[in-house]
């Protein structure tokens, strides 16, 4: 029996955790705007998310890279499962308690811990209970089958939306007919009808968005880099969590414009930038505020993550605006890492490294992630190709038994001693 | 001024010494509990009765497990970038070294100027180093000096398939008490054969590029080279005291802050 | 009886047949996955062969340089045998966009080891009619690509030929396993293995002889497995026999199976009419076959395992997943349920591709077994 008291207390924690975060950038003197907007953000996300079941809103889980702005056009409340259980586990530091649950539901060890923390925590009531679980196979086969055991969890209906994995215009067509389907499926199970107008005002936002984002990358560009080395994770998340919302655009145009300010006037994210980065996939959550001070100590800054903030060409066409959101879906940078892997994934490398002045890459080799792990060496032939040498890290994006503090610094100066010697 | 690298590892502490004209000595003692006594007492051996002053008279790199502990050496670098120093020095042809130490592997490329060009490394399990083995030879109860000879008359080989030593030693141990059991000579072929494809697959990942050298205290068993050897397809190059390499490089790197005038 | 299938089996890749349609001048093109229409290929007069690991379990140290540890070791160890030339021969290489292991073998197996043929098809993960749709123009994409390829036309009558051939080994081989459904059966688990090793490495015309053969031998052959626990085996690929004679030695009998190389494979025929144009019957057959546990919904799958259970009178099941086999490792919670509702228990077992049945594994086989024994006084 999910315990509802121990339901709510879940998402007040990460309501209270945004909170503390906004309080104490309130307290720097250097405190971001920007940074205070994305925390209202997800303040206000999981507050909706709260209150949703007390005010008779309709609340759809979803997995990662999903077409939220689906959920947002016919005002259903969504709950990003990955991002939030991710969270849980940082500010409540309740890991351990969330893998064991999914273990205990029979999920093997080697299912990667965002997917086995995530249905472990429905099992154990620490995420609310969706009225539907919406669920694709992006961008991995764990993503592919997490949501029919979510569904009996959950003892609620699902939807499985169906990504092809290629480019072609006949997947483009299926890819749109399997969104159609999944909007009767919402509009059947919700009451709540498609608004088309305000979708297409979305797809129209969505596309000032991704402008948005590569004027933000350029601006990286700059020597020195204006942004701070974890600062992507929140590009990564206004794209997980606020597709096409006012509110995220009104927080890129912030942030562009702190970055603007910072690269005319020649300040760079770090005091002595000496080592420019590119990075590959997500590094340890738990480890974000020493990744930070070790990125200060050093001068060491992501400036480049191809495969997470570097998109692809294209505009939105809000007239069409269901076959825009199947073309979104393949602007995403990560998409360059599904589909057959071919040189358009390992050019935007080689053509970041050099737009970027990149002077070495690390890739967060995270051990349940198999898809990611098998571009390790190919990555990095690629980058040594152009002289550029890559560190991996194995770690694990949420578990903080698979590495530490000490093992990440050893590694890390090495890396950057490494780097200095040449 | 005397040019000191020392590399404090978990079983050993190797010190040398570079003079001003380029002569070596070199000095190996086993670590202590702690890596400060260690190194003190691993210098008092190398410097002998010579009273020198640690701030006028030479200047100290450290590297290795325990060379942050240390408190008295001027500089501390990572352990990798005084292997490439060492085996550029040694072998200046060589542009891939294998270090095969007490806990961890270290595989680097060096390119023409000694620099790496790229680095991995195993050090979450021991399975592939030099403690490995102490503990297989404990399990086969014999020195570990007599597992190399032992595993020359090997007629088969078995394979230990693990990649963790922790389930490789429960392998072991099943060979041990089967019934038959597997010939000891043939259990420690197998064991180090496994210990060469850990080594292996590291070389692997970075891609195998002659000419190879082998370092660390692990590259004394001739019997080890000699497979790895086998599996590369060509001989590698092993110094004469090939545990020295990293206490070496970081000599050189001393030197080379004296002659910059940075070690004053 | 199986010395045939053995010596194929035995020393494959490179086999005699293989070596020899070489020698003529013909193409091989080695092909991953249940989801590849087998049948364009040899219509297309090459011979198509699945590419599989390493017989036994192996040192994986190419596989896990380039793929990564956390790669199943199936993907690890074909990937290694492709590095190190074993699959040379090959003219290409065809994939389907099925699971992650596959599709990074296949990226890795395009960049390192490259091959003049190479074809990846998009399999959707549903059954709808709109899923129908994608999954034949794939089909005909890949037909047009390798007709290109070849410069050649491969024309309905061929297909039709191809397919007919192809549904005499699927109903050969249906046959056969109707030997394994008899209270006693006539052929082990583990033999039955070698066959179907055989039967994807084989040109289908000479193992349908084969088998054909040993079918009359098994016919005239007296039962000597009788009053053994019935098993099921499911789960990962499998090809080494000795894991499953490893299970066998415990006194069992493994009477079916539900693996990528067995009932997946050859269990559903292409159906012919007259009207159904040939690509468009082999395109309805590939997706909606027996299916793989990338597909949705995953009952579809769990039926199909629970029918083959009640056909073959199964007492248990045992689940061998290789480690980091995503797809199969998800479903089992809820598989498990479905056959415990059934009154089937089900042993899950971790394995590395290629695995033979260490003695942990036998022990765990042993309980599994006596706790059969009990349940059924």
């Amino acid at each position: 029996m999910i315990n509802a008291e121990e339901k709510k207390d879940k998402i007040d924690s990460l309501v209270r955790a945004c909170g503390v975060l906004l309080r104490m950038n309130k307290a720097r003197p250097d405190g971001r705007k920007s940074e205070r907007m994305y925390y209202e953000m997800l303040a206000n996300y999981y507050t909706r998310l709260q209150s949703a079941r007390d005010e008779g809103k309709f609340i759809a889980a979803h997995t990662v890279f999903f077409p939220t702005e689906i959920l947002y056009a016919m005002d259903i409340v969504p709950m990003h499962t990955e991002t939030t259980t991710w969270m849980i586990s940082l500010f409540t530091g309740e890991c351990a308690d969330l893998l064991s649950a999914g273990a205990d539901l029979g999920l093997a060890p080697e299912i990667c811990t965002p997917h086995r923390g995530l249905a472990g925590a429905f099992a154990i009531g620490a995420l609310p209970r969706p009225d539907v679980m919406l669920w694709s196979n992006l961008i991995c086969d764990n993503t592919a089958k997490s949501g029919e055991l979510l569904m009996e969890v959950n003892h609620c209906p699902g939807f499985f939306l169906d990504h092809p994995f290629q480019h072609s215009e006949d997947e483009k067509k299926y890819l749109v007919g399997e969104l159609d389907s999944m909007i009767r499926f919402l509009e059947e199970q919700s009451g709540h009808k498609m608004d088309w107008d305000r979708l297409a005002e979305i797809v129209g936002l969505i596309d000032r968005q991704i402008e948005l984002f590569r004027e933000i990358c350029e601006l990286r560009k700059a020597v020195p880099s204006p942004f701070h080395t974890q600062g992507f994770l929140e590009l990564l998340t206004i794209d997980y969590l606020f597709p096409g919302q006012p509110e995220a655009i009104n927080y890129l145009e912030t942030l562009r414009a702190e970055l603007a300010e910072k690269v005319s006037s020649g300040q760079g994210a770090v005091s002595n930038e000496r080592f420019r980065l590119m990075s590959f996939f997500i590094p340890p959550m738990y480890l974000m505020g020493f990744l930070e001070r070790i990125s200060q100590e050093y001068g060491a800054v992501s400036v480049t993550e191809p495969f997470f903030t570097y998109w692809g060409e294209g505009r939105l066409d809000p007239s069409r605006p269901l076959e825009s959101v199947a073309e979104k879906s393949y602007m995403i940078p990560e998409m360059r890492m599904y589909g057959p892997l071919d040189d358009r994934a390992l050019k935007s490398i080689v053509s970041c490294a050099e737009q970027y002045k990149v002077d070495g890459a690390i890739y967060y080799a995270d051990v349940g992630c198999r898809h990611s792990c098998a571009t390790v060496k190919l990555f990095k032939d690629t980058l040594n190709k152009i002289d550029v040498p890559m560190l991996t890290l194995d770690c694990d994006v949420v578990d903080p038994t698979i590495t530490s503090e000490e093992e990440m610094r050893e590694k890390l100066e090495q890396f950057f001693e490494l780097l200095e010697d040449r | 001024m005397k040019a000191l690298g020392i590399d404090i590892g978990s079983l050993t502490t190797k010190v040398v010494i570079m003079d001003d004209d380029g002569t070596l000595s070199l000095n190996v003692t086993p670590s202590g509990d702690e890596p400060e006594s260690s190194a003190r007492a691993a210098l008092k051996g190398a410097l002998g009765q010579i009273e020198l002053n640690l701030d006028h008279d030479l200047y100290l790199v450290s590297t290795g497990m325990g060379s942050k502990s240390v408190s008295f050496t001027h500089q501390q670098k990572a352990i990798t970038t005084c292997l490439a120093r060492g085996v550029y020095y040694l072998f200046p042809s060589a542009r891939m070294a294998i270090d095969i130490g007490a806990e961890s592997c270290n595989v680097i490329k060096v390119n023409e100027r000694g620099r790496i060009n790229d680095w991995v490394n195993h050090d979450k399990c021991a399975a592939g180093t030099g403690v490995f083995l102490q503990q297989m030879a404990k399990i086969m109860q014999m020195p570990l000096e007599d597992m190399s000879r032992l595993s020359l008359n090997a007629h088969s080989v078995p394979d230990i398939t693990s990649t963790c030593a922790v389930f490789a030693e429960s392998e072991v141990i099943s060979h041990v008490h089967r019934d038959p059991p597997t010939p000891k000579e043939d259990i420690v072929a197998g064991i180090y054969s496994s210990v060469v494809s850990r080594i292996m697959t590291l070389c692997k990942r970075t891609g195998i590029e002659k000419d190879v050298a082998v370092v660390g205290g692990v590259a004394l068993n001739s019997v080890l080279v000699n497979i790895l050897e086998n599996e590369l397809g060509f001989k590698v190059l092993v110094p004469d005291t090939p545990q020295i390499a990293a206490a070496l490089g970081a000599a050189i790197i001393a030197r080379e802050t004296i002659e910059k005038g940075l070690g004053t | 009886m199986l010395e045939r299938f053995c010596e194929v089996n035995n020393t494959f890749p490179k086999t005699s047949e293989i070596l020899e349609h070489k020698g003529k001048s013909g193409l091989v093109f080695g092909w991953l996955c249940t989801y590849v229409p087998e049948e364009i290929i040899h219509a297309a007069s090459a011979l198509p062969i699945r590419i599989t690991g390493h017989r036994q379990e192996t040192e994986l140290e190419d596989g896990s340089a380039y793929l990564y540890v956390n790669n199943c070791s199936f993907s690890r160890s074909c990937l290694q045998m492709g590095l190190r030339g074993e699959y040379d021969f090959l003219d290409g290489v065809v994939g389907g966009s099925t699971c992650d292991g596959a599709r990074r073998l296949f990226d890795l197996w395009r960049y390192y080891i490259g091959m003049p043929f190479h074809h990846v098809l998009t399999v959707p993960r549903k059954y709808t009619p709109e899923a129908h749709t994608l999954y034949y123009s794939q089909v005909v994409q890949f037909k047009e690509h390798l007709e290109e390829f070849l410069g050649i036309q491969i024309t309905d009558g061929k297909l039709r030929q191809s397919i007919e051939l192809y549904n005499e080994s699927r109903a050969l081989l249906k046959n056969l396993y109707e030997l394994r459904k008899l209270d006693n059966p006539l052929i082990t688990g583990a033999e039955t293995m070698e066959v179907l090793d055989a039967s994807f490495r084989m040109p289908k015309e000479l193992f349908n002889l084969c088998l054909n053969d040993l079918l009359r031998d098994l016919s005239n052959s007296t039962p000597t497995h009788q009053g053994k626990a019935r098993l099921m085996v499911t789960g990962s690929v499998l090809t080494n026999p000795d894991f499953i004679k490893s299970i066998e030695d415990r006194g069992a009998l493994v009477v079916t199976d539900e693996l990528c190389t067995s009932t997946r494979y050859w269990s559903d025929p292409v159906v012919l009419d007259g009207d159904t144009p040939p690509l468009q019957a082999i395109s309805q057959r590939y997706l909606n076959n027996f299916p793989c546990a990338r597909m949705f919904p995953s009952d579809e799958r769990f039926n199909r395992i629970l029918e083959l259970a009640r056909d073959f009178r199964v007492d248990g099941v045992i689940s061998q997943i290789i480690r980091y086999c995503v797809p199969y490792a998800h479903d089992l919670p809820l598989l498990t349920q479905r056959l415990q509702a059934q009154g089937i228990p089900t042993l899950a077992i971790d394995v590395e591709y290629g695995t033979s049945g260490s003695g942990q594994i036998q022990t765990r086989v042993q309980a599994f077994l006596e706790m059969l024994k009990v349940k059924q006084r």
